[in-house]
């Protein structure tokens, strides 16, 4: 078991060293520019884990809230001369802001309201970045971002950029994966299985339910101000509806719930079409057959696949093993049928 | 400000507002019968304006109603094919959210779809539905007074419906109890599938007439997707009277918003409102209890 | 009896209207500590209703609910259980997803400190908590006899091993009040004698019961004191063995008709 477990470690040890090697070997900017896109959207679906994987809470406010993490430090940095390096402090002081000032109203009641909140959030952040155009440049967007500045160390090539989000991207798995495999990670399960049997243990639900989703927005807004810095330009073209339906699928394809999951769906939506060039404008309309196929038939994911009590909970594997009669404990009683 | 161009503000809000009534019923209908909230129904109704303007009028050349008949039998058949192929399905499952993120991806297969069939670019029916009527000095154009007439006339159909028709009935029924309904020997699944094929038939009238009031584009329907959600909300969510009351408001209020704040920025009317109804009334207008 | 025991849960006229129909119409009653108190009645006698009440999952219309002397309306299902009252539920809410130790686990929640800011970089500190909330859970589990169980899948369990789980978890938030909603009902009799053994075990050790049951065996056998709903009014209030002779509560469980059969065979 032990064993096992560090050779776990010594494999991630050893991709973690791949990938920071990697950039600065391969001196192709294209290649750089995948890995960075894709660490960028690990991030974001990590965060988009906690709320709408754990606690089973529909936020489609993604793009919204990259936007505002990517606009509002760029925006600081450009009308007021901040340090682009505190760009990442405001981004994650955005999202608290976001969290809460969405979470407050939304995740207080029972029901759906959090996902008609930021869907509309979502689309008012576009609305206002596009039209109030002295202050956020408008559809031309904000232009030149300059080269993040890391106490004097200038990551002005992509190469360098690259590295540094392999470090940032490497923290933010490792505290996701804790936070998932905690106290906290259980409890967020918990309110999507149960939310009254959780009130009645003591726990405040609404609170836990804002602390998910601000984890959602702070991971959304470092993603988003990543981005900004990867594509040395913001405009409001970028953050649309598709962009959260979109890492909603990478999350669903990787597997829901699981950070291993959200690492890999991340991955591979982001890079198959550099390998499947052939399919081009069809790419995202077989990418979503494939993932709404997942959810009816492999509702966990691609990562289920590997794991048997996940992969026989629902869809095709249980379908089949109910088909072979196989399925343990067959014939008890639901609820208090009995009296 | 005159008085006629307050009325026809407030005419053309109230036209709008009933657009967003709809797509807050359309949606009621499903989230009412499955639990479930169908966030594709924006898609839907795109898809009932790419059908409607770009198959049947402009690659086909039908009339106008020879087209509207065609597009909503195929938009009931298709409704009852995501019924059959997603909603059923995805509904049993251990957790809600799987099916919620499947209405999502399905929404995006549509828009895909909706791409690649009639192509990225934005396009309009000459003439159709364009013109004005006068009352005295206040000046309605014809697409507000199409949308207003038919906007009633649906309410009042799908009143009767529900209460005056065996299966209109039983849809009541699948709405309180699931478990109840199907012990009663109502088809619970097939049940769904009608709702959800009426619901697809709702958006495909609200896809024909906003095809007038913006182009046809795959962004379209993407504010009155979620000013219909607003609607909802204010108004009372998962109550059909409380969708129409809602919608008008909305419709209303954010059209007499210019009289004071930017045109572009009414728009967040909707939104703002709807964040101050969960804060302070969560239930909506007429508190109907969900 | 003129001894004075402190009240643990005590109802002012409770009335509960839904929509126009009372499901329960003005009840009081006083539990006082050290008792299982047994609140029983035939089904839609308003029972459940009450214990949701209690629990503030929704307020009563008029009335006021008291927990050791403290006025709780109003207040949030959460808050009221850290008050210390613990439930279980009619029809079992356990978290499917997960095993028999980590639904309990998430019983014990509450018992930790350590907040989300101080967790992401406080290491020691956070796996030194979670390794003690292990350990009260494997306690508990010990103490119902269901460590073997530690790893299975809830879901996979038989239905009354899930009723012994379901306990597990309400144990784990520390109550000093526990309610029991319709424990017994779905049990086989072995299971239900185990359930009995375990309640009175808990009650032995101090703590306080308050139990709703359908099973007249088990409300007998355990309860020291009982109060008897029908159509949301409360028909009577006695110890067991008051409770068992009451024309009132033999007329509400067996209808008019035994009645009147009992009446004309006293008279033969």
């Amino acid at each position: 078991m032990k064993e096992k477990k560090n050779v776990k470690i010594a494999l991630l040890a050893a991709l973690f060293v791949g990938l920071i090697v990697f950039p600065i070997v391969d001196k192709n900017t294209y290649h750089q520019l995948a890995l960075a896109q894709t660490l960028v959207n690990v991030i974001i679906v990590l965060g988009l884990n906690f709320i709408t994987g754990l606690t089973g809470q529909m936020n489609l406010g993604t793009a919204g809230i990259m936007a505002l993490g990517a606009y509002s430090g760029q925006l600081m940095v450009q009308k007021l001369g901040m340090a682009t390096i505190l760009t990442i402090p405001v981004a994650i002081l955005m999202g608290v802001i976001i969290g809460y000032a969405l979470g407050y109203p939304s995740l207080r009641l029972k029901g759906v309201y959090l996902s008609l909140t930021t869907i509309g959030f979502s689309e008012i952040v576009r609305l206002v970045i596009t039209n109030w155009a002295d202050f956020t440049g408008g559809t031309t967007g904000v232009q030149n971002i300059p080269a993040l500045n890391l106490f004097g160390l200038k990551l002005d090539a992509t190469w360098k950029l690259t590295v540094f989000l392999v470090i940032i991207c490497a923290v933010l798995v490792f505290t996701a994966y804790r936070i998932v495999n905690s106290k906290y990670g259980r409890v967020f399960k918990a309110i999507r299985d149960n939310i009254e049997a959780v009130e009645a243990c003591g726990i405040d639900v609404a609170g836990l339910k804002i602390k998910a989703f601000t984890l959602a927005a702070i991971f959304g807004c470092i993603g988003g101000c990543f981005y900004g810095f990867l594509m040395t330009y913001l405009n409001p073209t970028q953050f649309t509806q598709d962009l959260s339906a979109n890492y909603l699928l990478m999350m669903m394809f990787g597997g829901i719930g699981s950070v291993p999951g959200s690492v890999i769906g991340a991955t591979a939506v982001t890079l198959l079409p550099e390998f499947l060039r052939f399919t081009k404008e069809y790419y995202w309309l077989i990418f979503g057959i494939i993932t709404l196929l997942f959810a009816i038939f492999l509702p966990y994911g691609f990562i289920s696949l590997f794991q048997k009590e996940k992969r026989e909970e629902a869809g095709i594997f249980k379908i089949l093993n109910d088909r072979k009669g196989k399925r343990k404990n067959a014939g008890v009683p639901k609820s208090g049928g009995m009296r | 400000m005159s008085f006629a161009m307050i009325m026809q503000l407030i005419i053309s809000g109230i036209a709008l507002g009933f657009i967003y009534s709809m797509v807050s019923i359309e949606y009621t209908l499903i989230f009412n019968s499955t639990g479930l909230l169908n966030f594709s129904h924006d898609k839907l109704i795109m898809l009932g304006a790419y059908a409607f303007a770009g198959q049947f009028v402009l690659r086909m050349g039908c009339g106008y109603v020879v087209a509207t008949i065609a597009t909503v039998l195929s938009m009931f058949i298709t409704g009852i094919l995501i019924a059959k192929g997603i909603f059923n399905p995805l509904r049993n499952m251990a957790s809600p959210i799987f099916a919620v993120i499947g209405t999502v991806i399905m929404g995006r297969i549509i828009k895909e779809l909706c791409r690649i069939i009639w192509g990225a670019t934005a396009f309009n029916i000459p003439g159709f539905m364009k013109g004005t009527f006068k009352f005295g000095s206040i000046v309605i154009t014809r697409a507000n007074t199409y949308i207003i007439i038919v906007a009633v006339l649906l309410v009042i159909a799908l009143q009767l419906y529900f209460n005056h028709t065996k299966s209109g009935k039983a849809m009541h029924c699948v709405q309180q109890n699931k478990t109840a309904a199907t012990l009663m020997g109502i088809n619970v699944s097939q049940n769904i599938n009608i709702t959800i094929g009426i619901s697809a038939v709702v958006c495909s009238i609200i896809g024909i007439l906003v095809i007038s009031l913006f182009s046809v584009s795959l962004t379209m329907t993407n504010m009155i997707g979620i000013k219909g959600f607003a609607a909802g909300v204010i108004g009372g969510f998962g109550y059909f009277p409380g969708c129409i009351v809602g919608g008008v408001l909305i419709g209303i209020l954010e059209n007499l918003s210019t009289l004071v704040i930017p045109s572009i920025y009414k728009d967040c009317v909707a939104f703002v409102l709807m964040i101050v109804f969960l804060l302070v009334q969560p239930k909506g207008i007429l508190g109907h209890k969900k | 009896m003129a001894e004075e025991r402190k009240s643990v849960l005590r109802l002012e006229n409770i009335t509960k209207k839904f929509q126009g129909l009372t499901a329960v119409d003005d009840v009081s009653f006083d539990m006082k500590e050290r008792s299982i108190y047994a609140l029983i009645g035939p089904n839609g006698a308003g029972k459940t209703t009450t214990v949701n009440m209690i629990t503030g999952v929704f307020p009563p219309t008029t009335g006021k609910i008291y927990y050791r002397d403290r006025c709780i309306n109003g207040m949030k299902t959460f808050e009221i259980a850290r008050l210390g009252i613990g439930r279980t539920f009619q029809n079992l809410k356990l978290f499917n997803s997960m095993s028999v130790l980590e639904n309990l686990m998430i019983g014990g929640h509450e018992m930790t400190k350590i907040g989300l800011v101080n967790f992401c970089f406080n290491f020691g500190g956070s796996k030194k908590e979670e390794i003690l909330l292990r350990e009260r859970a494997e306690e508990v589990m010990e103490y119902l006899g269901i460590q073997d169980l530690a790893k299975r899948n809830v879901k996979n369990l038989s239905y009354g091993r899930q009723k012994i789980v379901e306990l597990g978890r309400a144990m784990m938030t520390g109550p000093k009040l526990l309610l029991l909603d319709e424990p017994a009902a779905g049990l086989i009799p072995s299971e239900r004698k185990e359930f009995v053994d375990i309640v009175l075990r808990m009650f032995e050790e101090g703590m306080d019961i308050f139990l709703i049951e359908h099973n007249m065996d088990v409300v007998m056998n355990v309860s020291t004191y009982i109060t008897v709903l029908n159509f949301g009014s409360r028909i009577a209030e006695g110890t067991p063995k008051e409770i068992q002779s009451d024309p009132e509560v033999i007329k509400a469980y067996l209808g008019d008709k035994y009645q009147e059969i009992a009446a004309k065979e006293r008279r033969d």
